[in-house]
């Protein structure tokens, strides 16, 4: 019997994990808002996908996701030195993700390949 | 009420357990379960997103922005097809004329000017390297450069086969069966080149090779030997000045990015 409760408690435990975890990711609607923006991004909306981005920033500025999707919405939009500013601030935050590092490197690759350094370019590649 | 609730928690839970214990099988699947709902509940999620990146040109587009381009030349001995149009190097000239004209960033002699002032000049392969003589003629043209090339079209013919299955009605089975067939394959070589008319320097200097396929029968063959190869290698051409051009133009490409979810 001392089995069963063992492991009893430990599915209690795990369930209790998994519901604190997954509800606490979106105590202020910023999954929401991120998903949201992701959708909007995907369908070339970027500037709808960068006020969202900036709204989940202003609610939770140490978000690293939102400063990194921030980055590519930026990017996609050609805003070459607020994308650089923006994958910066998400390497701070989050300095073990791979994937802000990849989106970062990429970006500077560009930049070096452009010869675009200082330049901000003002034409937008696609427009919504 | 109670103790009613506890004796059935004991009683539900004793049967799960007793079920699981003796079901290896469920206890698995219910691990399994478990362990799935941990990493949909809280693991990351990325997104891929394609998003359009401005290429540069890679050549000062600024100081060369105003372009002759003079018929193309025929490598000689190269071509094993023989009966090659003589007016193809003219024709590579009229697109790649076109292609880049069709660039705001770009300035384009047109045909009628070039011909007319290159009346009396005999165009060949030495041009190529004489870069002086090339020089001295852009700046009749009042251009920054010239683009000059050359072009080689090999057609090479393989015999092959193809695998495949047939339905046999002798054995009333699906089985192997083969075809032979001649495989005609068209190469493209066309080097192009950019020559500054101020230093008489080679600015660019690429070769870009194209290559297509056809399948034949015997009988086709024949008659591929005899039709005129100009389309062929009219199309080969704008393959290839289409990479030329898209990399002396500023441009867009595609480049993938992760969103965190």
């Amino acid at each position: 019997m001392s089995n069963l409760y063992r492991f009893l408690h430990l599915t209690v435990v795990i369930f209790v994990f998994i519901i604190v975890g997954c509800a606490s990711r979106d105590s202020t609607g910023i999954n929401a808002y991120n998903q949201f923006a992701i959708k909007a991004a995907e369908a070339g909306l970027w500037n709808e996908a960068i006020y969202r981005w900036n709204q989940v920033i202003t609610i939770d500025p140490n978000n690293a996701a939102a400063h990194n999707n921030l980055g590519v919405g930026y990017e996609a939009q050609g805003k070459i030195n607020d994308a650089v500013a923006s994958y910066e601030r998400a390497t701070e935050l989050d300095p073990d993700s791979k994937y802000y590092r990849i989106n970062y490197r990429r970006c500077r690759l560009h930049i070096r390949r452009s010869g675009s350094e200082t330049t901000e370019s003002v034409d937008e590649p696609n427009s919504e | 009420m109670h103790h009613l609730i506890t004796l059935m928690q004991k009683l539900i839970t004793t049967h799960i357990w007793q079920f699981l214990r003796l079901n290896r099988r469920a206890f698995t699947a219910y691990s399994i379960l478990l362990l799935i709902l941990s990493l949909t509940g809280c693991s990351t999620h990325v997104s891929r997103v394609s998003i359009p990146i401005k290429v540069q040109s890679e050549i000062d587009i600024d100081t060369y922005s105003k372009f002759a381009v003079l018929p193309f030349v025929s490598e000689e001995h190269s071509s094993k097809l023989g009966e090659l149009p003589v007016e193809i190097g003219d024709d590579i000239g009229e697109i790649l004329r076109s292609r880049l004209a069709r660039q705001e960033k770009f300035e384009i002699v047109d045909k009628q000017e070039t011909k007319r002032l290159m009346t009396g000049e005999e165009i060949n392969e030495e041009w190529l390297e004489d870069t002086e003589h090339l020089s001295e003629l852009g700046k009749y043209f009042e251009v920054k450069g010239i683009i000059v090339g050359s072009y080689r079209f090999i057609s090479d013919t393989q015999p092959r086969r193809y695998y495949g299955e047939r339905y046999s009605t002798r054995h009333q089975r699906y089985i192997m069966d083969y075809h032979d067939y001649l495989q005609k394959s068209y190469l493209l070589s066309l080097r192009v080149m950019i020559i500054d008319i101020d230093t008489q320097d080679i600015i660019w200097d690429q070769v870009y090779h194209q290559k297509t396929a056809e399948a034949h029968t015997l009988g086709s063959f024949v008659f591929s030997q005899m039709a005129p190869q100009e389309r062929t290698l009219k199309e080969l051409s704008k393959r290839a000045i289409a990479n030329f051009v898209r990399e002396i133009t500023p441009h867009y490409e595609e480049e993938d990015r992760f969103l965190i979810r």
